[in-house]
C-alpha cells in the first residue's frame, strides 16, 4: 500500500470510526469527496467559534417566557428560582421568526449588583437580526418521548446527566468512537488540504485544550487570551538553545512518554513563531472588549482572525469558554453576573467582526454541558437536559426562535421525571447546520454525525441563503457557491 | 497555600521552632488524595475562606495512612466539601414549595471519590453486559436515593438561625474547620432510599428504609459505598496513576486492589496498607518487571517541589511568600479548575501516545500554553531565586546552589551528582554527553554557580526527566 492510500484510508478512520472503509462504505467515493477539498476547495473564508459554557447552563433563566399565561407558568414551575417578569429585556422577533409556542421571550435585565450590565447586548443581536435562538437543543441519538423515557425502552446517549460525559458528548456527537474526536477535530483532519500554506492548525482552543477540536491527525493549537508565550529570552540565550534543543528532536528519546512531551514541545515553538510573527503585523481594533475572561479570550480570537491571510488560513475553527455554571445552588444570585459577561463578549466580538469586514464569515455558538432542571432544588437547579442557545452573526438568519420550546410544567409531557426536560431537537442536527455552512458536504457530515439520520430534518435552516454555504463538491465542480 | 508549602518542604515551621516537619510521604499521598476528593478555591463560595480549605486538607492528610471508611466521612462532613458540592444546607423535599433535594453531591461522591460510572472487575478492566457494553454503577434513582439521604446537614451553631440563612462570613469562624452538624427538621425520613446495589450488599436490595435521621443515614449511606466492589480498584488505580505509573497493569491494580480489600488483617478500606501495596510493589520497583511504557509525567507541581527539596530551598525567615503556581505550572493545591481535577485520568494526546494506548493525564498540560510558562518558571527559579542573590525578598524560596557549586570543577562530578538527586540514575548516555559538552563549553565561572545552574536548566527541562520512571 503507498503512502498516498495509507493516508485516505486512515482518513476514513478518522471521520467514520474506526473501520477500514469507515461507516458508509465506498472507498471510491470516499476518495473523490477528500480530494475536492483539497487546496482549492474554498475560495471564501469562514470561521466558527464555539462558546462553551461549563457547568451546565441554566436556559430556562436565561432566555425567559414574558406573555402573561406562559410567564405564570414558569413562575409556578420554577417557584423559589423564578425571575421577576419586569426584570425582562423583550425579545422581539422578525415576522414569522417568533417562538413555537407562541410565548414572547425575554432576556434578564441589569441586576443590582454593581457591573452587571444584563443581557441587553445579546438582547441588541437579536432584534437587530444578527443572532437566533435554538430552544431546546441537547444530546439524542433518536428522538425520545417521555414514555419512551419513563418506560426505560428510549435509546440515550451514555451517561446523561454526568458533567465530563456530556461536555464530550456535545463536543463529539456520538459514543461509538473511543478516541472521542472532537467532531470539529474530525473536520480538521478532513480539511487538512485545504489551508494551502497554512503554519499553524485550523482548530484553535482558548487557554487549554478542548474535545471539539480534538483530532487524529491534526493538532490544536492552544492559545493564552494574551497571545502566544514564548520561552523568555533571559534564560533561553542561543548557545543554551543549541545545547539543550537536540533533546527535543524526533528520534532522540526512548521512551513513548518522553517522545510524548517532546513532540509537545516542538510542536508549542512551530506554532509560537508562526503565531508571533503574524501578530506582530495585526491591525488596531477600535472595538472596544469587555475586561472579563470571555472577553479577553474573544479578543485574541478576532485578532487570530484578523490575521488569517499572514497564517495562511481560510478555515479556522475556535473553542472558547466559561466556567462556573453549575448553579445547584446561589441561582439567582451567581448567574446573572456570568450571562451579563457572555452577553457583552458576545456583543463585542460581533462588532470586532463588522469592523473586520467578516461578519458574514464568522458564526459563534454557544453550548453547555447540559441545561438544567425546571424545578428547583432549594435555591438552585440541579443537571438537566434540553437547553437554549444563541447563534450569532452576520450569515445567520436571526432574529428567530428554532426548534421547539418546551412546556413549562414540573411533570408535563416535556419533563423526563424529575425536572429535566427531553430535548426536542439535537446537538447532531445543531452542529450538522454549522458544519454544514463551513464547507462540509452531505456524505461527510454522515460520517461526522452518524446519528443525523435518525433525525427529521438535517438543516436547521438558521442560515442565509436558507440550506447552507460553499459545499466543497461544488467548488471543484466549478461552481463555486459565494455568499451574496 | 504558604502552608502548603512549608509542609512539603519539611524544615522548620517558623512560628514554632520545635515543630520540625518530616512527614514526606504522608503530605504526597495528601496531595495525591486531594486530586480525587477534590475541593477548589476557584469555587465563588470557597475562595474567600482560607481557614476551611486549610482545615479541609488537614482531613486529607490525617487520614492519608488511616482508613479509606473515616476518610470519606470526615470529607463528607467538612464545610468545604459542603460548600463545593452543595450538600451544605440541603434540604428535605418540599412539594408545596416546589423543590426536592439537590444532587450535585450525591452524584459526585459516587462518580469521583469512591465508586466510578462503569462496574469493574477487581483489575480494575470495566465489566462488560452479554453484548459486549460497559455497565452503569447507578442510575438515577440510586442519585435521587442519595440526595434525599444527604439532607438536614448545615455549618455547626445553626441552632437559633433559620436553616437556609446559615452561613459565617468571617472566615475565621470556628464553624468553618468543624463538622457539619445534623439539622432534622430538615432531613428527609419520609421517604425510603434507594442506593447502591451489588453483589453482597447489607440493604436488601440497597434500599434504605424510611424513618432514619441525618446522622443514622449518612452512615448507612456511606457504608454502603464503601461496601461496593469497585472501590478498591477505583480508588487503587488512581493512587497508583498519582504515586507511580499512568498506565498500571492490570495484575497491578488488582494486587492493589486486594491489599484495600483485606489488608492482612482482616480489615478493608486501609490506606497505609494500600500505599505501602503501592509503592512496593515489583511493578514499581522493578524494571523488569514493568510494561512498556511504564512510567508518568511528572506533574508540573512536583517538579517544583522536588527541585526546592533537592537543592536545599528555603527562605531567609522561615515565612513564604504568596505565590501562584497556577499562573505557570497550571496548578495549585485545591485550586482545580473543577470537580474533574487537574486533568482526566485517561487522556491520550493524538499520535504515538494515543496509537499506543497509553494515557498521560500530565501531559494534558503540556499545552502551548503552558509548556513556555512552565520552563520560564523553572528557569527563574534557577536563575533568580537562589540564596545569597541580593534581588531576591527574604520571604521568597531560594535554592542552595552553592552547596554543590564545588563540583562544578568537574563537571561529570557535577552532573554524577544531579543525575543522582533528580533522575535516580537514569540518565542516559546520550544526554549526559550533551550535558557535559556543555558544560565544558561555558568557563566555570561565579564560584561554580554558572555551571551548576546550567546544569540544572538542562535537566529540570528534559524529557527524560520530566518522565518519572
Amino acid at each position: 500500500m503507498n503512502r498516498r492510500d495509507f493516508l485516505r484510508r486512515s482518513i476514513c478512520g478518522a471521520l467514520g470510526g474506526v473501520g477500514l472503509y469507515g461507516a458508509m462504505g465506498n472507498l471510491k467515493l470516499l476518495e473523490a469527496a477528500i480530494g475536492s477539498y483539497g487546496a482549492n476547495a474554498f475560495s471564501d473564508y469562514k470561521a466558527l467559534v464555539c462558546v462553551f459554557m461549563f457547568g451546565g447552563n441554566d436556559a430556562l433563566n436565561m432566555v425567559i417566557p414574558r406573555s402573561a399565561t406562559h410567564y405564570a407558568q414558569y413562575a409556578a414551575a420554577r417557584a423559589t428560582l423564578a425571575v421577576p417578569q419586569s426584570d425582562l429585556l423583550p425579545l422581539v422577533p422578525v415576522s414569522g421568526g417568533g417562538a413555537s409556542d407562541g410565548a414572547s421571550y425575554g432576556l434578564q435585565s441589569a441586576t443590582g449588583g454593581g457591573g452587571d450590565v444584563g443581557m441587553a447586548g445579546l438582547q441588541g443581536l437579536f432584534n437587530s437580526g444578527r443572532a437566533a435562538v435554538l430552544g431546546n437543543v441537547g444530546t439524542l441519538v433518536v428522538p425520545v418521548t417521555k414514555a419512551q423515557y419513563q418506560s426505560g425502552t428510549a435509546t440515550l446517549p451514555p451517561q446523561l446527566f454526568s458533567h465530563n460525559d456530556q461536555q464530550t458528548y456535545w463536543q463529539t456527537s456520538r459514543s461509538d468512537d473511543p478516541r472521542n474526536l472532537g467532531w470539529a477535530g474530525r473536520i480538521a483532519d478532513l480539511l487538512q488540504d485545504a489551508n494551502p500554506g497554512a503554519d499553524i492548525p485550523m482548530a484553535m482552543s482558548l487557554n487549554f485544550e478542548s474535545g471539539l477540536a480534538r483530532a487524529a491527525f491534526s493538532n490544536q493549537y492552544v492559545i493564552g487570551s494574551g497571545g502566544p508565550r514564548t520561552i523568555g529570552e533571559l534564560q533561553w540565550n542561543a548557545d543554551r538553545r543549541a545545547a539543550f534543543m537536540p533533546l527535543m528532536a524526533g528520534g532522540a528519546q526512548a521512551h513513548p512518554l518522553e517522545r510524548g512531551f517532546a513532540t509537545a514541545f516542538t510542536r508549542y515553538m512551530e506554532n509560537a513563531g508562526a503565531v508571533t510573527d503574524a501578530l506582530d503585523g495585526a491591525p488596531q481594533l477600535a472595538t472596544a472588549f469587555p475586561d472579563s475572561s470571555l472577553g479577553q479570550q474573544l479578543a485574541m480570537v478576532a485578532r487570530l482572525v484578523s490575521v488569517r491571510a499572514a497564517l495562511g488560513l481560510r478555515r479556522q475553527i475556535f473553542f472558547v469558554s466559561m466556567g462556573g455554571f453549575d448553579h445547584h445552588d446561589r441561582l439567582l444570585e451567581n448567574q446573572p453576573g456570568l450571562l451579563a459577561e457572555l452577553s457583552q463578549a458576545l456583543a463585542a466580538f460581533d462588532a470586532a467582526t463588522v469592523e473586520l469586514g467578516v461578519d458574514g464569515s464568522v458564526t459563534t455558538f454557544t453550548a453547555s454541558d447540559f441545561g438544567r432542571t425546571l424545578s428547583s432544588n432549594g435555591d438552585g437547579s440541579d443537571h438537566g437536559w434540553g437547553a437554549h442557545h444563541f447563534i450569532t452573526g452576520g450569515a445567520v438568519r436571526g432574529g428567530r426562535f428554532y426548534g421547539k420550546m418546551p412546556t413549562l410544567a414540573n411533570d408535563g409531557p416535556d419533563d423526563a421525571g424529575w425536572g429535566q426536560i427531553i430535548p426536542t431537537t439535537s446537538v447532531d442536527q445543531y452542529s450538522a447546520t454549522l458544519a454544514r455552512w463551513f464547507g462540509v458536504g452531505e456524505s461527510e457530515i454522515d460520517l461526522i454525525f452518524p446519528n443525523l439520520g435518525n433525525f427529521a430534518a438535517r438543516d436547521l435552516g438558521f442560515f442565509s441563503p436558507a440550506g447552507g454555504g460553499s459545499g466543497a463538491v461544488r467548488a471543484a465542480a466549478g461552481q463555486s457557491r459565494r455568499r451574496r | 497555600m504558604e502552608a502548603w508549602f512549608m509542609h512539603a518542604l519539611g524544615g522548620q515551621n517558623p512560628f514554632n521552632a520545635t515543630l520540625v516537619y518530616r512527614d514526606q510521604l504522608r503530605q504526597r499521598v495528601a496531595f495525591a488524595l486531594s486530586q480525587i476528593f477534590v475541593v477548589s478555591d476557584e469555587n465563588s463560595a470557597l475562595s474567600g475562606q482560607p481557614d476551611a480549605l486549610a482545615s479541609y486538607y488537614d482531613v486529607l492528610v490525617r487520614n492519608a495512612f488511616g482508613n479509606y471508611r473515616q476518610l470519606l466521612e470526615q470529607v463528607a462532613l467538612h464545610p468545604a466539601m459542603g460548600v463545593y458540592l452543595s450538600m451544605q444546607g440541603n434540604r428535605k423535599p418540599h412539594p408545596e414549595l416546589n423543590i426536592r433535594p439537590d444532587e450535585n453531591f450525591a452524584r459526585e461522591v459516587m462518580q469521583l471519590f469512591s465508586v466510578g460510572l462503569v462496574m469493574l472487575d477487581p483489575d480494575g478492566t470495566p465489566k462488560l453486559d452479554a453484548q459486549g457494553r460497559k455497565i452503569p454503577t447507578y442510575d438515577q434513582f440510586t442519585v435521587r436515593g442519595f440526595a434525599h439521604v444527604y439532607t438536614g446537614w448545615n455549618m455547626a451553631g445553626c441552632e437559633d438561625t433559620r436553616f437556609d440563612w446559615c452561613w459565617y462570613y468571617e472566615h475565621e469562624a470556628p464553624a468553618w474547620r468543624m463538622p457539619m452538624s445534623p439539622y432534622d427538621d430538615e432531613h428527609d425520613s419520609l421517604n425510603s432510599k434507594q442506593l447502591l446495589r451489588y453483589p453482597g450488599v447489607k440493604l436488601a436490595n440497597g434500599v434504605l428504609p424510611a424513618g432514619g435521621k441525618a446522622r443514622s443515614d449518612m452512615k448507612a449511606a456511606l457504608d454502603n459505598i464503601f461496601g461496593h466492589p469497585n472501590v478498591g480498584p477505583f480508588i487503587g488505580r488512581q493512587l497508583i496513576q498519582r504515586l507511580v505509573t499512568s498506565n498500571p497493569s492490570p495484575g497491578y491494580v488488582r494486587r492493589v486492589a486486594a491489599v484495600f480489600d483485606n489488608n492482612g488483617a482482616g480489615v478493608r478500606g486501609d490506606l497505609k496498607a494500600v500505599v505501602r501495596a503501592i509503592l512496593l510493589d515489583n511493578e514499581a520497583r522493578h524494571p523488569g518487571a514493568q510494561p512498556p511504557g511504564f512510567g508518568k509525567v511528572r506533574e508540573p507541581l512536583l517538579r517544583l517541589t522536588h527541585g526546592w527539596r533537592a537543592l536545599d530551598a528555603r527562605t531567609g525567615t522561615g515565612r513564604m511568600s504568596e505565590r501562584n503556581p497556577a499562573a505557570y505550572l497550571a496548578q495549585a493545591p485545591l485550586q482545580a479548575p473543577s470537580v474533574f481535577n487537574f486533568y482526566q485520568p485517561d487522556y491520550m494526546p493524538t499520535g504515538e501516545l494515543a496509537m499506543l494506548g497509553l494515557a498521560t493525564p500530565e501531559l494534558q498540560l503540556a499545552t502551548d500554553n503552558m509548556i513556555p510558562a512552565t520552563q520560564n518558571a523553572f528557569g527563574e527559579e534557577i536563575f533568580i531565586y537562589y540564596l545569597g542573590n541580593p534581588d531576591v525578598g527574604p520571604d521568597d524560596i531560594s535554592v542552595n546552589l552553592a552547596r554543590d557549586a564545588p563540583l562544578a570543577a568537574t563537571p561529570a562530578a557535577l552532573v554524577d551528582r544531579y543525575d543522582l538527586l533528580f533522575m535516580s540514575g537514569q540518565m542516559s548516555s546520550g544526554m549526559r554527553q550533551r550535558l557535559l559538552a556543555r558544560l565544558n563549553d561555558i568557563p566555570n565561572a561565579n564560584d561554580g554557580r554558572d555551571r551548576v545552574q546550567e546544569a540544572l536548566y538542562f535537566i529540570i527541562n528534559s524529557p527524560e526527566y520530566i518522565v518519572q520512571k
